[in-house]
């Protein structure tokens, strides 16, 4: 019966319980594919009415085609050719006449191909790195057994005859064929059809089709050890760097696993399937796939079973630090915090300072994400690090610190010293990776402070980097969450200045870069909603802005309660507003979200002004305005100047307000967005016209509002802002009527009229807003 | 006397038309008890000869077991052979020859002469010589392949073609149930799983007889629900076939009944029934029962080899050294080079501490066998034993490749991580053998022995609990957790765990661990005593001074409360609290219900 010919899985090579991965001891072995360049070699040094160029471009193409994993024979021509056309055509047909003959045509190639380095005098002389690599390849050859030596014969044959199938055109040819008939039964397992015909229909048929021919397609070609390792490489590299161009995850499991079955001690095919499954976040898989991974690797790594820097004990550490990193990955912070105490107490005793120090990296990291405070913790890892000469670690916890010190109000100079310091360490590491993340940091922390002109130049200069990177596998750029962050400060910044269209360029490049699916993706939804709920209110369109929150929210939770409220606050509903706003300030103040308090509070303080209580705003808005000075938020600190001098206008003290104004034009006109530009101004004129209302050249004082109005109105077109548009042109309206200009009174008069006709009914107290 | 007593089982004896063959046809339903067995017979020796003629000794041995134990039938009632057909008299000699070349092994040249033939029984066999000389080549290929990564990929060339052929025949609608068979066997190589099992439920609407078909189902039947969701033919055989299947499914309990009914039906004597009802015993830990059961099989059949790696099992379990070492050399003798032998030889090697030699013999077992999952397993274990950590994990995981479903093995890959102190690590393991066989206690005190270790006292408390409730084998989760309560101060669920300890200990009549037994009494006098219940403190203080290592603390004790009585304290009267003796005759002691183990909180 069939169970007595099982023989799976078994290894001959098998002692003392662990198979060796390499058992063979070397990893050379005579593919079709080596003899191919064999006979180029030959070919090479035989020839001798080559001409200079030729030569050297052949030269310059042996040792990819050596290194290199096994290729077609179509492909392997093909590179010749385009280097020698008269080589490769040498090569094809001497290669043709080995196919077409006998085994003794083979056999007889081995024997004439020591000839060449016999003399001394020879380029492929024995210690040449070709000369190596005939001797690699005879020897590896006259190991052969009798009968291998048939099978790399067929092997060839097959070799070349799916050359010579892939230059004739693949035509539908005669279906009696045999080997037809074979391809096609593979094709449609499930044929339930009695004949031919019925089956060619399921063949164009289903999807189910195409599963089968993925499947089909490397179990007709195995991959040899060196395409699998390149296959890997390759594969990690791009969920690394750029997601998109990797395999789909469905269609790289599949890959996987039909590599695991073949060679089921392929252990980094484990590796790539954890990291595979991490993209569609499936829990059960990667962690299956990672223990497994490990498991592997201890017997690979088995040589000395010492718990010493190498080998096992070694992997073992490893091995509970990531899956901590897993379960930190999932955000299964209790479960990461045991796995990390166990990797910690490994290492402690086995005295493994690096891995203490990943660990340590690892436990800040855990930290921060739980929300409790980890600066200490950072510090000494950094610390260690630099003691234990670890650069990528060092910085990564440098930059973590400066993280944490933007957010917590450490002095800028010191920060940017920081970063400064890091960088000048990573330069002289090139550790490319960190230097994005420092650049964009960087950004970042200018946008926070509000200093947008910093920000765009610092996205730029990433943006417009070369990458240090070698390109690799034909990815020029990376995809890396630094670039998304970048990418996604620029569309706000553009969006801010009114520029949408470039906004939506902007977008539109980063869900093309980063799709949907991938990690990445949540970035830029979240600062597409923004653009757009900003874009929403300041149209007045409320009820578009409204299905924008829920979206936010899902995004991120604090940002869409902030959002609710000011739709909220928009639609009148004042005292729904305001609970949720306490619900928010609770939570900001648990978790120090500092900009946002600020934010609440501005909003609070609005809120106090709809009830026209703008004595009670005071001490709110002074409040944040020491916050905003404390955590170096200019952006913040010059809004919050706006709404103090507003309330003080609406107080009756227009002078008061008019002098502390000044200390924030400056900021809001350097760096602030349109809107806060053109508030500032109309806020300017209204208080420039009440001041001037009392005095003797008041003249001249509403001339000056007028000018300022005309700015304000500018700012408001240019963004679309038709409300406040709306009230610029009343203002401007009364005021040349004041002046007495009728012509420009009838002009903004006019314009008034038409916005106004526009817009929905105004709500009664639209003076009372910024 | 057996004979009588099939009236008992009522399902599954009829026979109905599911089979599309003459002979069976002609022997459907017969109501008389009597008959039912001798028509069982007639159907047993007349599908032996069928699969002699056709070269399937594994089922041929099956159902010739079966046949001996049924009572030998009188001359009259042997059925006749076969009639021959046309296309069978024209195929006689190219038939035999080929036979004789098949049962030499030589499948090329049984296929070569085979190829012109008409009949079915030639077609068969034309066939299944491709495909054995297909798979000896691809044996014969492993050896001399070209390159490591080359090894797993040699397949058997013949495959391909055979499909080709067997499929376009088979919707021609001309398949016997041994093509059917075959086809699916060629299926199921090819990785196409889900019409093989379609390909083999045909087969055995086909021919139920063949046993061959139904053990290839049962091996590509990985849940219950699958197998209900198969309409299987109507016939005695299916009885066979679902016990088998439910003791692959870990149903033991079902496993069981089945068995017992069909022996009860008259297959009282057949040695394939005692020996897979021995293996089910194994299964659920009931050594005793298994042990006299494979006894007496060695007894039915001394020269057995067949799953006496079970039986070594068991003896090593016991420590019965001198058995087990009698049943290897008895093996030995037999034949040395089985795996099953080997296995033997291997845990009596384990026995004595030679875990080197042990270790040796079953790779030698593998070598015969590389699909033998116990071996890998117990070699796992050996390396355990051995301190061979990096060794042992690569068994282990050998032996999850082969069957994932090996509980054994991923327990043993938790030991192992266990031993390298990687208590967050080993618990992945753990679960996953816990999920394997939910209701075993072994993975449960383990599981909570690894919280407790990482100090997740909660989920320890659970899983001791829900150890206990499960039948606790070893005895040790209650201890376990009384302990934990004891640690966290709770001191009334722990006297509830110790009391609940204490009863069954001294029910079981075993005094065995009395180092723990006197433990729990002084933790309970003292905290009777804490209580004011004198009487009670006293007892278990009578009690504590049986034992050596509490007796000074007994007397102590009862010191005190001597003293405390003087003073004239009256004992508390409350009787909320529990009482370990006078609670002994009642079973239903209040204890606070620890919420079943819940473990999906934790299971990332």
């Amino acid at each position: 019966m069939a169970s007595v010919h099982e023989s799976l899985y078994f290894n001959p090579m098998m002692t003392n319980g662990v198979v060796h991965a390499n058992v063979f001891g070397i990893k050379d072995w005579v593919t079709p594919y080596k003899i191919g360049v064999l006979v180029l070699l030959d070919e090479m040094t035989i020839s001798k009415r080559m001409t200079l160029l030729e030569r050297r471009r052949l030269n310059k193409l042996i040792l990819p085609l050596q290194q290199g994993p096994d290729v077609t024979l179509q492909q392997l021509l093909k590179t010749v050719e385009e280097c020698s056309p008269e080589t490769a055509f040498a090569v094809k047909l001497r290669l043709h006449m080995m196919v077409a003959g006998e085994l003794k045509d083979m056999e007889s190639f081995f024997d004439t191909l020591p000839n060449p380095f016999s003399d001394a005098e020879s380029e492929a002389s024995k210690t040449s790195v070709v000369g190596l690599f005939m001797r690699h390849m005879l020897l590896a050859y006259n190991k052969l057994s009798f009968s291998q030596v048939y099978k790399l014969y067929t092997a060839l044959q097959r070799y070349h005859d799916d050359y010579l199938g892939s230059q004739s055109d693949p035509p539908a040819g005669p279906a009696g064929d045999a080997d037809m008939e074979l391809s096609e039964m593979e094709l449609t397992s499930t044929d339930d059809g009695p004949g031919g015909e019925l089956e060619k229909e399921q063949q164009d048929a289903g999807p189910m089709q195409y599963s089968e021919l993925l499947d089909e397609a490397p179990r007709r070609c195995p991959l040899s050890q060196k395409q699998a390792e390149y296959f890997l490489a390759r594969q990690a590299y791009l969920l690394k760097n750029d997601e998109n161009k990797a395999l789909k995850p469905a269609a790289l499991q599949e890959e996987l696993n039909n590599m695991l079955k073949f060679n089921p001690d392929f252990a980094e095919a484990h590796y790539l399937s954890y990291l595979n499954s991490m993209r569609v976040q499936d829990v059960f898989i990667s962690t299956h796939s990672l223990l497994h991974y490990f498991d592997r690797l201890i017997l690979t790594g088995g040589d000395s079973k010492s718990n010493g820097d190498e080998g096992y004990g070694r992997s073992l550490r490893y091995a509970a630090l990531n899956l901590a990193a897993l379960h930190c990955r999932f955000g299964h912070y209790q479960q990461a915090d045991l796995a990390l105490q166990e990797a910690i107490r490994i290492a402690q005793e086995s005295n493994d300072h690096v891995c203490l120090q990943h660990c340590l990296s690892w436990l800040y990291t855990l930290e921060q994400l739980k929300g409790s405070d980890s600066s200490v913790l950072t510090e000494d890892s950094v610390k260690m690090a630099a003691h234990f000469g670890l650069p990528y670690l060092a910085s990564l916890g440098i930059q973590s610190l400066v993280q944490q010190g933007a957010i917590g109000g450490k002095a800028a100079n010191m920060l940017m010293d920081a970063l400064k310091d890091t960088d000048i360490l990573h330069w002289k590491h090139s550790l490319s990776e960190l230097i994005d993340i420092s650049l964009a940091q960087t950004t970042s922390i200018w946008r926070m402070y509000g200093k947008s002109t910093m920000a765009l130049q610092c996205s730029q200069v990433l943006l417009n980097m070369n990458s240090l990177e070698q390109v690799d596998f034909g990815v020029q750029q990376n995809n890396t969450e630094a670039f998304a962050v970048v990418l996604c400060h620029l569309a706000e910044l553009h969006a801010e200045q009114g520029l949408f269209s470039a906004a939506s360029e902007i977008l539109k490049h980063l869900k093309e870069r980063f799709p949907p699916h991938t990690q990445h993706a949540k970035l830029w939804m979240l600062c597409d909603l923004k653009i757009q709920f900003e874009r929403a209110m300041n149209d007045g369109k409320y009820h578009l802005a409204e299905p924008h929150v829920t979206a936010i929210a899902a995004l991120d939770q604090m940002e869409g309660l902030y959002r609710k409220a000011l739709v909220m606050k928009a639609q009148n509903q004042t005292t729904d507003a305001c609970r949720v706003l306490q619900r928010l300030q609770l939570l900001c103040e648990k978790t120090k979200r500092t900009e946002m308090i600020i934010r609440v509070m501005l909003t609070t303080a609005e809120l106090h002004w709809e009830s026209s209580s703008f004595s009670t705003a005071l001490p709110v808005l002074l409040q944040a305005l020491v916050l905003a000075r404390q955590y170096h938020l200019q952006a913040l600190a010059s809004e919050t100047i706006l709404h103090l001098a507003f309330s003080q206008l609406m107080l009756g003290v227009p002078e008061q307000a008019l002098n502390i104004l000044h200390e924030a034009m400056e900021p809001i006109l350097a760096h602030g967005a349109l809107l806060d530009k053109g508030r500032a101004l109309l806020l300017v004129a209204k208080c420039q016209m009440a001041v001037a209302g009392g005095r003797a050249d008041r003249h001249t004082g509403l001339e000056q509002a007028v000018q300022t109005l005309d700015e304000a109105a500018s700012y408001f077109s240019r963004l679309g802002c038709k409300e406040r548009l709306r009230d610029t042109h009343y203002l401007q309206a009364r005021l040349h009527h004041a002046l007495g200009h009728t012509v420009q009174r009838n002009e903004c008069a006019l314009l008034f009229r038409l916005l106004d006709q526009e817009l929905p009914p105004t709500r009664a107290n639209f003076t009372n807003r910024l | 006397m057996c004979l009588l007593m099939g009236q008992g089982n009522s399902g599954g004896w009829r026979f109905e038309g599911g089979a599309t063959n003459q002979q069976y046809e002609k022997m459907a339903a017969l109501s008389s008890e009597f008959g039912d067995l001798v028509q069982i017979k007639k159907q047993l020796i007349s599908v032996i000869s069928l699969c002699k003629e056709r070269g399937l000794v594994h089922s041929v041995k099956w159902a010739s077991e079966l046949a001996f134990a049924l009572k030998p039938l009188p001359m009259s009632e042997l059925p006749p052979p076969p009639p021959l057909t046309k296309e069978d008299v024209e195929d006689l000699d190219a038939l035999g020859l080929a036979k004789s070349y098949f049962d030499l092994k030589e499948y090329d040249r049984a296929a070569y002469f085979l190829r012109a033939c008409r009949s079915k029984k030639a077609y068969f066999l034309y066939m299944y010589s491709r495909y054995l000389s297909g798979e000896k080549k691809k044996d014969d290929e492993t050896v001399d392949s070209l390159g490591p990564l080359e090894k797993g990929q040699v397949r058997n060339e013949a495959l391909r073609e055979l499909r080709v052929e067997l499929s376009k025949k088979h919707h021609a609608g001309e398949l016997d149930g041994f093509t059917l068979y075959l086809y699916g066997v060629v299926l199921r190589k090819l990785d196409l799983l889900k019409e093989a099992v379609d390909v083999f439920v045909e087969a055995t609407h086909a021919l139920p007889l063949h046993w061959g078909a139904w053990l290839e189902l049962c091996n590509l039947i990985t849940n219950i629900e699958m197998l209900k969701s198969l309409s299987l033919p109507d016939c005695w055989i299916r009885d066979f076939f679902l016990a088998h299947m439910y003791t692959e499914l870990q149903m033991i309990k079902e496993a069981l009944q089945k068995y017992q009914s069909l022996i009860e039906a008259g297959f009282s004597k057949s040695t394939y029934i005692i020996s897979q009802i021995a293996v089910a015993y194994h299964n659920i830990r009931d050594i005793d029962q298994a042990l006299s059961l494979f006894n007496e099989l060695r007894e039915q059949d001394p020269y057995r080899i067949e799953n006496m790696d079970t039986f070594s099992n068991l003896l090593y379990v016991r420590g019965m050294k001198p058995e087990l070492s009698y049943l290897a050399h008895n093996l030995v003798e037999i034949d040395k080079y089985r795996v099953e032998t080997c296995c033997v030889i291997g845990n009596y090697y384990s026995l004595r501490s030679q875990h080197e030699k042990a270790a040796l013999y079953f790779q030698r077992a593998l070598k015969l066998n590389p699909r033998c999952l116990g071996a890998w397993t117990l070699m796992g274990h050996e390396y355990m034993e051995m301190k061979n950590t990096s060794a042992a994990i690569q068994a282990y995981r050998h032996a999850i490749e082969v069957n994932k479903r090996d509980y054994r093995a991923w327990y043993g890959l938790g030991q192992t991580y266990e031993i390298l102190k990687m208590h967050f690590y080993c618990l992945y393991y753990y679960r996953r053998a816990h999920q394997l066989r939910p209701n075993d206690s072994r993975m449960l005190v383990a599981l909570g022995e690894c919280y407790e270790k990482l100090s997740q006292l909660v989920e320890a408390k659970k899983c001791y609990w829900r150890a206990y409730s499960v039948g606790d084998v070893e005895r040790m989760a209650l201890l376990k957790l009384a302990k934990l309560h004891e640690q966290l101060n709770e001191s009334d669920e722990a006297a509830h765990c110790y009391i609940i300890y204490i009863q069954d200990i001294f029910s079981c009549g075993e005094l065995l661990e009395h180092v723990e037994v006197s433990t729990a009494l002084r933790y309970l006098g003292q905290y009777y005593f804490k209580n004011k219940r004198y009487d009670e403190a006293s007892l278990c203080a009578q009690r504590c001074c049986d034992y050596n290592d509490a007796r000074e603390e007994g007397k102590a004790l009862l010191r005190q409360i001597s003293q405390v009585r003087d003073q004239g304290e009256a004992s508390s009267a409350d009787v909320s609290l529990p009482c370990v003796f006078g609670s002994l005759s009642n079973n239903n002691t209040p204890v606070r219900r620890v919420s079943p183990l819940d473990l999906s909180s934790v299971t990332p």
